[in-house]
């Protein structure tokens, strides 16, 4: 979801640096209000400019220059000039001779920020920030200079400016996107959806919006609030899938899973080609344990979209879960061969023979994907993880392949958790505790709710005698643990049964 | 509409090695899953020991009923019970009590907890009548310990229902005494694991008793119900997760024959997230005061270090036995507890589920613990659902052997997957001296490779021919009664300890037998295994040595040392008295 969210962030940033450039020009024409060259030379430059005769007003500022060079207030009206005309490199020119003459010329600044913040260049960075030394409060200049951060994906930098640039969002869709993608990235959630809200004030009857304001609640685990956001898209005749799709997903997170089935069931209808939407029902099936209900429900999307790779690994997954582990792979086979460039239908294979308990296989199969995909991240963290299962001893080749391969899937993915956890388990069987404590600490970055990541930390900081830190761990340990049986308990609360008579719901214990 | 597809390969795929194995199998009880590691090649090396199940002809006739046979409705009847060698008569020749279940309908004729007497001869006699022991009910546990410091071992019977606590009456004979001792429950509980334990060094036995989940065949969801009651698409009793927890309890012994209920007082109540099972209680960190360890199903183990104040700290997680090495709850059921490693620290050995490992914990000697499953080789196993076990010397080579028992709990899975069969083998891990085992199932004799659906066992030498024999509980089958028939010269001792200011019984002593440069550690327990509770004279096999040191370190605090004593023999030694006369043993 937050990568769709992403995604969804890049276009709009073009629009808002045509309409944050206006604004700077606006600005410099007033801060030449407050100059003290003299009116004799000035009058008509501005005159001109005013009246939009910008070859006029480039022709007087060139005279006046010759008589007074030093002056940093008509260069500051010939770069005006130029940018009127659209001659952005001249008028640079002359910004910067301001500029030279008279460091803190605020119209300068922000004619030459103007610019180079049109053409893309960082270099406006510094003749913001100089800017905004000079007048803090400058909504424009924060707005520019978020937008900027944000492009370089600085969003922790980018959102104190987002926000001091104000009310100037309010009537900016593509900037509210913007700092929402970055509230998102920051993991602030809340803030990410109030930041929505506004998107969805702006254009309340907007599908998109209203799609992505849902999203991000679903991401705060704010189901109730994501039906809220749709219930004006359910309640219409136009009711798309999509929007039911969403609506599944959250009445699932919101426990109500007789609903989210019967909303699915209602998508399906509508777009029985929809990949997704099987994938979504495979998900409840699978979150449910009702293996053999996914199994079937993805044999029929399957007799639509026969071409579908990612239903094969989904129905592998499911058979997987039923001990079917020769279907398992078939399915997992046809997904390769359909796709044979991604390497997750490559990495279930070989997960389909670990859970079949024969690791020789597993990683042959494991070895042979890796062989055309040596870059892998995924299949590298699964030769690593079948090696330590299959209990290789530190100090032969296999445990040094199996670090190897650790190493590299963390270097070509850092946020891989998972193969961080491998990490740290080899590094703590070789006694290398503190390089265990960091591939810990890293992997808990990725996803703060890792329990065998706080479990293994505590062990090596046993290991190392820092004691200080193992209460604190102690403690979120146990909360974790908490946290995931009542997770659990909700999740398996309803399991989903095959639909022998009309109507006929899930049933809850 | 990413969020769920990526939700869904999260779930499914990147973390299919934990995450997926956690959610898929986490109902029943098991949780944690882990693949075999590589089997090295065999050592070639001959095994001594050879077991042969003796049990018809020693006269344990009676099977053991325990719900079900072809199903099971509901966990109660799945969970089994355990045995103990108790030599009730002091005669220096050990009897067998065996716990035994009932069934959901109606009690057949043949269910009540059994004492055979030992004939001397290699058979026994059912003497459960005559004893007053004869009892219907849902048995659980037993733990066996001299209360009341009268000479003569008492028992403490756990049950779904009420406890039982027997006195030997000295004659041959049992009172239940349970309301006498104010161990009366308020409310019907499951009671589990058990074990006496003299807590406070005052030379009384107190009382520890697991419990297992809050549990009424009333309010029970039944099979495929939830998703808490399926086991790979197959609908099976619900349990344990999904259910309430139990929680456990501590009775100070107040010397005059009653017990008070300090579990709130000793910190004992705070422990409430756990499905309890085994308990054992032994110096695990060597300060000279008892500590307790209780397996748990599917939540993490127990581990009580005593506070030398009448309270305890729960340490589990920290000192590294509460869960597995990636920090992921397995289903605790049986503990053994003894120095695989000739070390002189007491280690620990858990069992498991199928699909998991059974679990080695190597003890640093101040109660901290390494999982070195992997390391041991004792993670090539993992078929089997694993119930009572001992970390005891099988061979007499001097290197304490690993034996565990087997058998599902869903009898009608095999129907539907053959590979996961209801009566399962016995195995043996034989010790190969370098801190790594070998497993070794039908090498060790036809009474390993046997399949049964096992629970408890209990280890000692019913036959006092100086080895390890081996009784086992059975689910709905008459017992096994393993013979060890042992060849070889190898040496041995067996120690038996009487308390004078400590406990009668002992319980908790720690004995360090000096030989051939190594140190081996064990501990006088009143439970381990599984529910059961092994013989009180504690075997060391020696190998070729042919003198061993003893240092005795007693429940008070008392260390006494006993240089150059001889083998082949028991010695029994008292409190602060030295050696003594044996009883009833002829082969010294």
């Amino acid at each position: 979801m937050k990568y769709a969210v992403v995604a969804q962030m890049r276009r709009p940033l073009v629009s808002i640096k045509r309409s944050v450039g206006l604004a700077i020009l606006l600005l410099a024409c007033r801060s030449l209000a407050f100059s003290q060259i003299q009116e004799s030379q000035v009058e008509p430059i501005s005159s001109a400019l005013r009246a939009g005769e910008f070859d006029k007003a480039v022709e007087l500022s060139r005279f006046a220059l010759k008589a007074s060079p030093s002056n940093a207030q008509l260069w500051t009206l010939q770069g005006i000039a130029y940018a009127g005309k659209g001659d952005g490199k001249q008028a640079l020119t002359s910004f910067q001779r301001a500029l030279k003459i008279s460091p803190n010329n605020i119209a300068a600044l922000a004619g030459a920020a103007q610019i180079e913040y049109q053409e893309g260049n960082q270099s406006a960075m510094p003749l913001l920030n100089h800017l905004l030394q000079l007048r803090p409060a400058d909504p424009t200049a924060h707005a520019m200079l978020a937008v900027l951060e944000y492009r370089q994906g600085h969003c922790g930098a980018a959102v104190p400016h987002f926000e001091k640039a104000g009310q100037l969002l309010d009537t900016q869709l593509d900037a509210l996107h913007a700092l929402a993608t970055c509230l998102v990235r920051l993991k602030r959630l809340d803030d990410a959806a109030a930041t929505f809200q506004r998107a969805v004030a702006l254009h309340p009857d907007d599908r998109r919006e209203r799609h992505l304001l849902a999203s991000i609640q679903l991401m705060a685990h704010k189901p109730e609030d994501a039906l809220s956001t749709l219930r004006p898209l359910l309640e219409t005749k136009e009711v798309d899938a999509n929007t039911l799709q969403l609506a599944s997903t959250a009445a699932e997170s919101a426990g109500n899973t007789p609903q989210a089935v019967s909303t699915l069931r209602q998508a399906l209808l509508l777009d029985p080609r929809n990949v997704s939407l099987y994938l979504d029902f495979a998900n409840i099936c699978f979150a449910h344990e009702s293996f053999q209900v996914g199994v079937d429900v993805i044999s029929e999307g399957l007799m639509l979209q026969p071409s579908a790779e990612e239903l094969y690994v989904a129905r592998g997954v499911l058979y997987a879960q039923l001990a079917q582990y020769d279907k398992a792979e078939a399915d997992f086979e046809k997904a390769y061969d359909l796709n044979p460039n991604q390497s997750l239908s490559a990495a279930a294979q070989g997960l389909v023979a670990v859970q079949a308990n024969d690791l020789d296989h597993a990683l042959a199969s494991i070895q042979s994907k890796l062989a055309r995909n040596p870059n892998d991240p995924l299949l590298l963290y699964l030769q690593a993880d079948v090696l330590s299962q299959k209990g290789v001893d530190p100090g032969t080749p296999e445990f040094q392949l199996a670090m190897r391969s650790a190493r590299r899937a963390v270097t070509l993915q850092p946020a891989l958790a998972a193969a961080r956890a491998v990490l740290a388990k080899l590094y703590m069987q070789t006694g290398a505790y503190k390089e265990a404590i960091e591939q810990c600490r890293k992997a808990l970055t990725s996803d703060p709710k890792d329990q065998t990541a706080v479990y293994r930390l505590i062990q090596a900081l046993r290991k190392t005698g820092q004691k200080k830190e193992i209460p604190e761990l102690l403690q979120r340990l146990a909360q974790l643990r908490e946290q995931a049986t009542q997770e659990e308990r909700e999740r398996y609360r309803y399991k989903l049964f095959e639909q022998d008579a009309p109507g006929q719901q899930p049933t809850q214990p | 509409m990413t969020c769920t597809r990526r939700t869904f390969l999260r779930f499914s795929l990147v973390s299919a090695v934990s995450m997926t194995a956690k959610q898929a199998f986490a109902q029943g009880v098991a949780t944690h899953k882990a693949k075999p590691v590589v089997r090295h090649a065999p050592s070639g090396r001959p095994f001594n020991a050879h077991f042969v199940d003796v049990a018809a002809a020693a006269g344990l006739s009676a099977p053991t009923i325990y719900g079900g046979v072809e199903s099971k409705k509901y966990i109660l009847e799945s969970t089994g019970c355990g045995c103990a060698f108790i030599d009730y008569d002091n005669d220096g020749w050990l009897d067998i009590f065996l716990l035994c279940g009932t069934r959901i309908e109606a009690a057949p004729p043949a269910a009540t907890n059994r004492l055979y007497k030992n004939n001397r001869d290699g058979t026994f006699t059912d003497v459960t009548q005559k004893a007053g022991l004869h009892a219907i009910g849902w048995a659980s546990g037993v733990c066996v310990g001299d209360y009341n410091n009268d000479g003569f071992e008492d028992m403490f019977c756990t049950y779904f229902g009420q406890n039982i606590l027997y006195r030997n009456n000295g004659d041959g004979t049992f009172t239940d005494v349970t309301k006498a001792a104010g161990l009366l429950n308020d409310q019907p509980r499951w009671g589990a694991g058990c074990s006496f334990l003299d807590y406070n060094r005052d030379g009384h036995l107190d009382l520890f008793v697991s419990n297992y989940v809050r549990f009424s065949i009333e309010h029970a969801p039944v099979p495929g119900e939830n998703t808490n009651c399926n086991w790979k698409g197959i609908p099976v009793e619900c349990g344990p997760r999904g259910l309430p927890t139990g929680w456990h309890s501590l009775y100070r012994n107040n010397g005059d024959g009653t017990f008070s209920d300090v579990s709130q007082l000793a910190g004992i109540a705070r422990a409430t997230q756990c499905y309890g099972m085994t308990v054992v209680a032994a110096d695990l960190d060597e300060d000279g005061w008892p500590d307790i360890y209780v397996a748990c199903d599917s939540t993490p183990s127990l581990l009580f270090m005593n506070n030398h104040d009448g309270t305890f700290r729960e340490e589990g997680v920290l000192r590294g036995v509460a869960l597995s090495d990636d920090g992921e709850e397995q289903a605790g059921m049986g503990v053994a507890i003894g120095d695989y490693d000739l070390d002189g620290h007491l280690d620990l050995f858990k069992t498991h589920f199928a699909d998991d490992a059974n679990v080695l914990y190597h003890n640093d000697g101040k109660g901290a613990f390494d999982d070195v499953t992997r390391a041991s080789r004792v993670g090539v196993e993992t078929r089997y659902v694993c119930w009572g076990a001992g970390i005891v010397d099988l061979d007499n080579d001097g290197c304490p052997d690993l034996f565990m028992v087997t058998g599902n709990v869903y009898p009608e899975v095999e129907r539907k997957l053959p590979q996961y069969q209801n009566k399962t083998p016995r195995a043996v891990f034989r010790n190969l001296g370098n801190s790594t085992f070998e497993e070794l199932i039908d090498a060790a004799g036809p009474g390993v490779a046997e399949e049964h659906c096992s629970r408890g066992c209990a280890f000692g030498d019913f036959d006092n021919d100086g080895d390890v024999d081996i009784l086992i509980v059975n689910l709905n089958e008459t017992p096994s009664l393993l013979r060890n028939d042992l060849i070889g010269n190898q040496n041995w001792v067996k120690v038996k300890l009487e308390g004078v200011k400590s406990n009668r019984s002992a319980i908790g002593a720690r004995v360090l037998a000096h030989y051939g440069g190594k140190t081996q550690a064990q501990s006088v327990l009143s439970q381990c295994s599984f529910y059961s509770c092994n013989d009180p004279r504690l075997h060391f096999g020696l190998g070729t040595h042919t003198t061993v040191d003893l240092e005795v370190r007693w429940p008070n605090g008392m260390v006494e040392v006993f240089k150059r004593m001889p083998v082949n023999r028991l010695v029994t030694l008292r409190e602060g008295a030295g050696m003594v006369q044996n009883r009833g043993w002829l082969k010294s």
